[in-house]
């Protein structure tokens, strides 16, 4: 496979990924052109994987997640809480500020613990497979999974009561 | 159900995916950048040459750390050193712009006390070391750790280099030049291209370009192609510091024939070609060239630190380490030299 056939079939959904990874659709550009930079940079080596695709995705993964600059910023000042002068009048309006709330818990997730969640129920990979890509053995993975969940429900719980 | 609602979310947020065509031109278009950026810093190897060039010279000092000494310094002519003095070059590897640079060529110009001629001393950048500091690693990252990785400062990186190899080797350094990969080229070409001997056929993993065994002159680019080989070399990145080694000894021969060690004008001329890419530590250039008319012969004799595997990485040979550094500090590897003739790498 080239990088050329690499990049035709697998950059969008990459730029899904890393999407759901970063919650911003220029964070994600700029981690996907980033990631893609090395790749191609180092395609003879990427080609050489078991499985190209997942050695991309463990680079993308492990950049993001060691990614400082400016994250801090962007988690605390561009994905605060909910605006609070949001309108609350119908059903439909709630449902929606129900949907930016779980849109926004997962921003406040270590970016490790979203990753997992992302991998497992956005690209619903089984769990070695995520061990894999984020470096961790399967019972971490497991116990992440659950610990993250148990933060949202959490979460979820305190705001509705 | 919380798993469901996570499905649901994600699958809402599909819609802020940014399109692919655009971002994919502008990969393309920082691959060709950095590629470019690659090619002028990137290769290892690098410059020693211009060591060659200003090297064989290169000595009068950082002033050493000793009381006595401070005095003198100050003083507007300090006369030349004398005594046995130890020069580091550092060719730097400035890969890809984010990362810290590496070191990856290592070198000792030592000049013995009696002044008869230069020695070059490689140490490999995989040598297993102490970073004070830091933690152990290869001779090559202490480079990156000192000039640190935000705003890398080569003085800095020079710096703790020069500890660590101080520490290793067991005395101190007088003075030190850094350079980039620019430099060599840039020597090379003033100086009209320099002859390389080389004692097996070399074939260039970057431009499929193949050196033949034996002598061949190289201009500036073709002495850079050289330098970044180690992929295919039986020996690899050892190989690489003793082709480095020959083509230092070729450009210090090119410049004693033309008369440019000695001659000032001469001198600035390659220094104002050379500019940026050469930072030197402990004395400027001019003065690290005026010991060069004292060196009886300018035809450099090629060493390395013995050293062993020791996967990944490489450790000093503890047979055979010990006497070599204790010839270096006691300024008789003449003798170790005669004694241990497969020790010595031909240069010409």
């Amino acid at each position: 496979m080239t990088y050329e056939d690499f990049a035709d079939s697998r950059l969008a959904a990459l730029l899904r990924y890393a999407v759901m990874l970063t919650g911003d659709p220029h964070q994600a550009e700029d981690l996907v052109q980033e990631t893609m930079v090395r790749v191609q940079l180092h395609w003879r080596r990427v080609a050489r994987a078991d499985s190209p695709e997942r050695y991309v995705r463990r680079m993308l993964t492990n950049q993001h997640i060691d990614w400082r600059r400016g994250s801090w910023m962007r988690r605390v000042l561009l994905r605060a809480e909910p605006d609070e002068s949001t309108p609350v009048g119908t059903d439909h309006a709630q449902s929606s500020v129900d949907r930016d709330e779980i849109w926004s818990w997962l921003a406040r997730l270590p970016r490790r613990q979203r990753a997992t969640l992302v991998l497992r129920y956005y690209e619903d990979l089984p769990d070695a497979e995520i061990a894999d890509i984020l470096g961790c053995a399967v019972g971490t993975v497991r116990s992440s999974i659950s610990r993250a969940l148990a933060t949202l429900r959490n979460e979820y719980v305190e705001v509705c009561s | 159900m919380t798993e469901n609602e996570l499905r649901a979310a994600f699958a809402r947020h599909e819609a802020l995916t940014p399109p692919a065509g655009p971002v994919r031109a502008a990969i393309d278009r920082a691959v060709v950048v950095r590629r470019r950026r690659r090619q002028r810093f990137g290769a290892a190897g690098v410059a020693l040459a211009v060591l060659g060039a200003l090297g064989v010279g290169i000595p009068q000092l950082a002033p050493r750390p000793d009381p006595q000494d401070a005095t003198t310094v100050a003083g507007p002519s300090t006369g030349l050193p004398t005594g046995a003095l130890n020069l580091l070059v550092l060719g730097l590897d400035t890969r890809s712009g984010a990362a810290a640079p590496a070191a990856d060529s290592v070198m000792i110009v030592h000049l013995p006390a009696d002044r008869s001629r230069p020695y070059l001393i490689s140490l490999p950048r995989d040598l297993e070391v102490e970073i004070p500091g830091f933690r152990r690693d290869k001779l090559n990252a202490a480079f990156a750790y000192g000039a640190g990785r935000e705003h890398p400062d080569r003085s800095k990186g020079y710096d703790l280099t020069r500890r660590v190899v101080a520490e290793l080797i067991g005395v101190p350094v007088d003075a030190g030049v850094v350079l980039t990969f620019p430099a060599l080229r840039k020597v090379t070409d003033v100086l009209g291209g320099v002859e390389v001997c080389l004692p097996q056929q070399v074939r260039s993993v970057h431009t499929r370009r193949v050196f033949p065994a034996g002598c061949q002159h190289l201009d500036g680019p073709a002495s850079m192609d050289l330098l970044r080989q180690r992929r295919g070399l039986p020996d690899g990145g050892q190989d690489r510091d003793r082709n480095a080694q020959r083509l230092v000894a070729g450009l210090v021969r090119q410049a004693g024939e033309k008369g440019v060690l000695t001659d000032p004008v001469q001198i600035s001329r390659l220094l104002a070609a050379v500019g940026p890419d050469l930072t030197v530590a402990g004395a400027s250039v001019p003065d690290l060239l005026r010991v060069v008319p004292e060196l009886a012969s300018v035809e450099p004799v090629g060493l390395s630190l013995p050293v062993v595997d020791d996967v990944p990485r490489l450790r000093a040979d503890p047979r055979a380490a010990p006497a070599f550094l204790d010839a270096l500090r006691e300024d008789r590897l003449d003798r170790w030299a005669a004694a241990n003739p497969d020790g010595v790498n031909r240069l010409r």
